[in-house]
């Protein structure tokens, strides 16, 4: 069936639910899940991350006895939570690089010939990301806690930190895969990696703002990606408080709350230009 | 094939080259923005670590602004590979092959629009730290002397890509040489010098060849510059640029095979 057919077939256009989001959800869930395993560049997310862990511990380790360094066993607990941050972030981008590539070989078009809820086409991307992140940030913890850095906040603190991961990664899955769906090209996405690093080096996911100075610190401080990077990090370097696993999951879901709504506009726009 | 033929050939290859700055904006404006991207970052966010007892400045972009500054060179280098290698995609090359041409020449060309090229991102990283008011105690020399690496280090760069560009011709290509320069910069002084280094990486930094272009480089901008920090870091770049050179020629002389 060609896509000109199969939108002629297509639920009413606009339309964002259908007659049951379970299976369908749970089909896409499982598709993105899968496309995530098989593929090599899925490795990118997770060794890089701990490739530039062990490169700036080795590198700044002297500089946690710098006066005004937060309190910490060593710079690799202080690096935890950007280790955690930085790899979803990197992997969060592929959901929507996978989005496009739907849309590039039509596949997206099939499936809106098909009664698929419109909402599993956008939740199924995000369910393999979310996944994805979730084991990643289990993978972290083990390899940074092998290398030294423990999380001072117990199992608690672990659970939200794996929380954090899915929430960020939903977060960042939201807005990658809006871009996909507007722009449907896999450049368009892959081309906003330079934005996220960005996002990443002007915060406090690298070294403590509060030995940042001027505009740069300003910056720094007022960007989200700090805010919740600093209540992971609480929880890694003082320990268990309701104000920090309440900063982190606060902040990253109202990021994904954003998001999610970008990305669900973006498909509306898309299934009525279908 | 004559001498001035050869030359001639690989003129209009560079002219080629640097003529898609003009042609390809996408492609280059990322080159010239992520030096001052790195210039501003590294130097804004790690600002505190020349507060670190014998860190060899306190002014955070004396020290990073020449590794913006270099590393955008070579990121310019592995511009003039991504280039061949849409060349090889496109069958441009193929074409280029089947004329008069020698491998030399077919080289020639892109190292030397690669070496002029490197001077725009080594200039814009240059501006950021002025801006921000850097100071280079070795004067204007050590700003000639980080401008110079940077062309050398871009001809290594370039080198490097062009060998495996016409060796691996395909879109597997541009992880391998970003891959490759990655390691060779990150596995040196770039964050941080030898005396703040711990663990590993201060042993790996010790030995890597680069961790000698680097001290030649930034020498003009932590003090006076002497032929004690000038020497190794030359033979690093005379024997880099050799190398990745002959690995380009033999890539191409491959490929005309």
């Amino acid at each position: 069936m060609s896509p000109s057919a199969a939108t002629e077939v297509a639920p009413p256009e606009g339309a964002l639910d259908g007659p049951s989001l379970g299976p369908p959800l749970r089909a896409l869930a499982r598709r993105s899940s899968v496309a995530f395993r098989r593929r090599p560049g899925s490795l990118f997310p997770v060794v890089m991350p701990l490739f530039f862990a062990a490169l700036s511990t080795a590198s700044f380790q002297r500089a946690t006895g710098i006066e005004g360094f937060p309190e910490v066993d060593g710079f690799l607990d202080f690096l935890l939570a950007a280790t955690i941050t930085q790899g979803v972030l990197f992997g969060g981008i592929q959901a929507g690089a996978d989005m496009a590539l739907d849309v590039q070989d039509g596949f997206f078009e099939r499936l809106l010939a098909t009664p698929v809820p419109r909402l599993a086409l956008l939740l199924g991307h995000l369910a393999g990301a979310v996944a994805f992140a979730a084991l990643q940030t289990v993978f972290f913890l083990v390899v940074l806690g092998i290398g030294g850095a423990s999380v001072k906040a117990g199992p608690a603190g672990v659970v939200v930190l794996v929380l954090y991961g899915g929430l960020v990664a939903l977060a960042i899955g939201g807005v990658m895969v809006g871009v996909a769906l507007r722009t449907g090209s896999t450049e368009a996405v892959q081309g906003s990696f330079p934005l996220v690093f960005i996002l990443l080096f002007l915060s406090s996911a690298f070294f403590p703002t509060a030995l940042m100075s001027g505009w740069y610190r300003d910056l720094a401080e007022a960007n989200p990606v700090s805010w919740m990077v600093d209540g992971a990090r609480e929880l890694v370097i003082e320990g268990w408080s309701f104000g920090a696993a309440a900063q982190a999951l606060g902040v990253a879901a109202g990021l994904a709350a954003l998001t999610m709504a970008f990305a669900t506009r973006s498909l509306a726009r898309r299934v009525r230009a279908s | 094939m004559s001498l001035a033929q050869s030359a001639r050939v690989s003129g209009a290859l560079a002219l080629r080259s640097l003529r898609r700055i003009r042609r390809l904006p996408s492609a280059f404006v990322p080159s010239l923005a992520m030096p001052v991207f790195m210039a501003v970052a590294f130097t804004g966010a790690f600002r505190a670590i020349t507060e670190v007892p014998g860190f060899p400045t306190d002014d955070a972009a004396s020290w990073f602004v020449p590794l913006a500054a270099l590393q955008g060179a070579a990121f310019g280098g592995i511009g003039i590979g991504l280039g061949a290698l849409g060349d090889i995609e496109t069958g441009f090359y193929d074409r280029l092959l089947l004329a008069p041409s020698t491998p030399a020449a077919l080289v020639a060309g892109p190292l030397l629009a690669g070496a002029l090229r490197a001077l725009f991102p080594v200039t814009a990283a240059l501006a950021v730290g002025f801006v921000t008011g850097m100071e280079v105690p070795g004067g204007p020399a050590g700003v000639v002397l980080l401008v110079a690496v940077g062309a050398a280090v871009c001809l290594m760069a370039a080198g490097w890509a062009l060998g495996l560009a016409y060796r691996v011709r395909t879109q597997a290509a541009p992880g391998l040489m970003q891959a490759g320069l990655l390691l060779a910069f990150f596995l040196s002084t770039t964050q941080v010098p030898l005396s703040v280094m711990t663990g590993w990486l201060h042993t790996v930094a010790r030995v890597n060849p680069m961790t000698n272009v680097f001290r030649l480089a930034r020498q003009g901008f932590l003090g006076e510059i002497t032929w004690h920090d000038t020497w190794p870091g030359l033979l690093v770049l005379s024997v880099g640029i050799a190398a990745t050179t002959l690995f380009a020629y033999r890539g191409v002389a491959r490929l005309q095979r």
